[in-house]
């Protein structure tokens, strides 16, 4: 008891909180030793400490904090009711799920419009080249057209009458320009047969050489042709003449047929 | 124990306390209403006392009641009275926020209006106990000197050590100690000579 007698006069203060660390730390190092009158007159001066509650003047809380208290203790033991009900759902709340279907939709619709622009992209740039390759085949038939008028209207170009053989009296008429090419126009032209038109050949002058293969035309309804040869396999000069046969669709390489019209060059 | 006579019933009487505790642990949410509305105004009370502000003391009985809901089982009825060991738990908290909000510095610019109205407990008889012992401390507390009235203050209120209240009150660290023993010794005297 003697050794108890030095934390007798401080047991209040230890139980009040106001022992500064040294005195407090001794305290509780008698009090670990298992000091039985020590504890109990600590458990009794925390009894006389916890009065002093009451020396606080009393006063209300708000109503607010008791509704804010009774919501939270309502849904803490609702939640405790159904630990196990809806593992998933309390796990996860609505909003996320929500948020979740609303990136999912989300995604689904940007990759079906990205989709949908890539589709748009591409018929625009297939529109594109289609109206390209037409310009670029109106150009070409412009330039053609401008081809064909200089060699039919220029005085400089080669006259060349084509004779009908046989059955074929009509006269076609050739024009060569040095520069521009070879023009062939007749009207009343016979149809050929089904499946057959009608093929130019170029007749060298050199002994021996074939005749070389030129442009193939069907007469229009009205029996008009149109030939036009930019580009001749021969010189003018080297060529002895033009000649017209009748062909099967897609042309031959060598004459297959008797001749049609021809007409000497030279 | 004469000291015992101060809990709210005998000692073989179970106390209302007792009973909603045991439904607590069962998570009833109307035990614990009542609980509130039994102890409410006492806790309050000792908290604005400690923290001199209306919204944190508010947070801190927010706390402490939410402690008492979810951690029912942390009160062991055969070590002691409930309303103790909840004022304890209070006035731990609230001294714990002082010190780490520097509410002590932060209360003096503090406008004094802050503070509520102070009501009386109904007009039944538990309040009519709570009321009387809070009366008897009230009146124990007056009858003590002014110096040892003050540093117990101090000590519980603010949480000062006997060394700060020493500074604080500008007197020897030996006086201050024997304000506060023999003021807590006189106010046991009281409350022993009331029973």
């Amino acid at each position: 008891m003697k050794n108890c007698d030095q934390f007798r006069d401080l047991i209040e203060a230890y139980a009040l909180g106001a022992l500064d660390p040294q005195e407090r730390a001794a305290v509780e190092a008698h009090l670990a030793t298992g000091c039985l009158d020590c504890a109990k007159a600590v458990e009794e001066a925390r009894w006389l400490v916890s009065q002093l509650a009451y020396a606080a003047p009393e006063a209300a809380p708000s109503d607010m904090l008791k509704g804010r208290l009774m919501q939270t203790v309502r849904a803490e033991a609702q939640s405790h009711a159904k630990p196990h009900v809806m593992p998933s759902k309390s796990a996860i709340p609505f909003w996320l799920w929500t948020a979740v279907a609303a990136l999912l939709l989300f995604s689904i619709y940007s990759a079906w419009n990205a989709r949908r622009l890539q589709d748009e992209i591409r018929q625009a740039n297939d529109r594109a080249s289609q109206l390209l390759a037409e310009r670029q085949k109106a150009e070409e038939d412009l330039a053609d057209a401008k081809r064909q008028a200089m060699v039919m209207m220029d005085p400089s170009s080669h006259k060349i009458a084509l004779w009908g053989e046989h059955a074929h009296p009509e006269t076609l008429e050739a024009k060569w320009h040095s520069q521009f090419g070879v023009c062939i126009v007749g009207d009343k032209v016979p149809m050929p047969s089904a499946n057959h038109v009608l093929q130019l050949w170029f007749i060298p002058k050199k002994e021996g050489m074939p005749p070389m293969p030129s442009a193939m035309v069907r007469p229009d309804a009205s029996g008009k042709i149109m030939i036009y040869v930019s580009a001749p396999p021969e010189s003018m000069d080297d060529t002895k003449a033009i000649a017209i046969t009748e062909e099967p669709a897609g042309g031959s390489g060598w004459p297959t047929t008797p001749i049609l019209w021809s007409g000497n060059v030279t | 124990m004469l000291l015992a006579a101060f809990t709210s019933t005998g000692p073989r009487e179970v106390s209302p306390d007792a009973t909603l505790l045991s439904l607590l642990l069962q998570k009833d949410v109307s035990a614990f209403e009542q609980l509130y509305d039994r102890h409410a105004r006492l806790v309050y009370g000792l908290v604005l006392r400690i923290l001199q502000q209306a919204s944190t003391s508010e947070e801190v009985v927010q706390d402490v009641f939410l402690q008492l809901w979810r951690n029912a089982d942390q009160y062991d009825p055969s070590r002691g009275p409930f309303v103790p060991w909840l004022c304890t738990m209070a006035r731990n908290r609230a001294l714990d926020h002082l010190r780490l909000k520097s509410e002590r510095q932060r209360r003096r610019e503090d406008l004094p209006g802050e503070l509520p109205t102070i009501v009386v407990a109904p007009e039944y008889e538990k309040a009519l106990d709570e009321k009387r012992r809070a009366e008897r401390v009230r009146a124990l507390m007056a009858s003590l000197t002014p110096q040892q009235k003050k540093a117990i203050e101090l000590a519980y209120f603010e949480g000062l050590s006997h060394s700060e209240i020493a500074a604080t009150l500008k007197e020897p660290l030996g006086t201050v100690k024997s304000w506060i023993r023999n003021g807590l010794l006189r106010l046991k005297e009281g409350l022993q000579a009331t029973t």
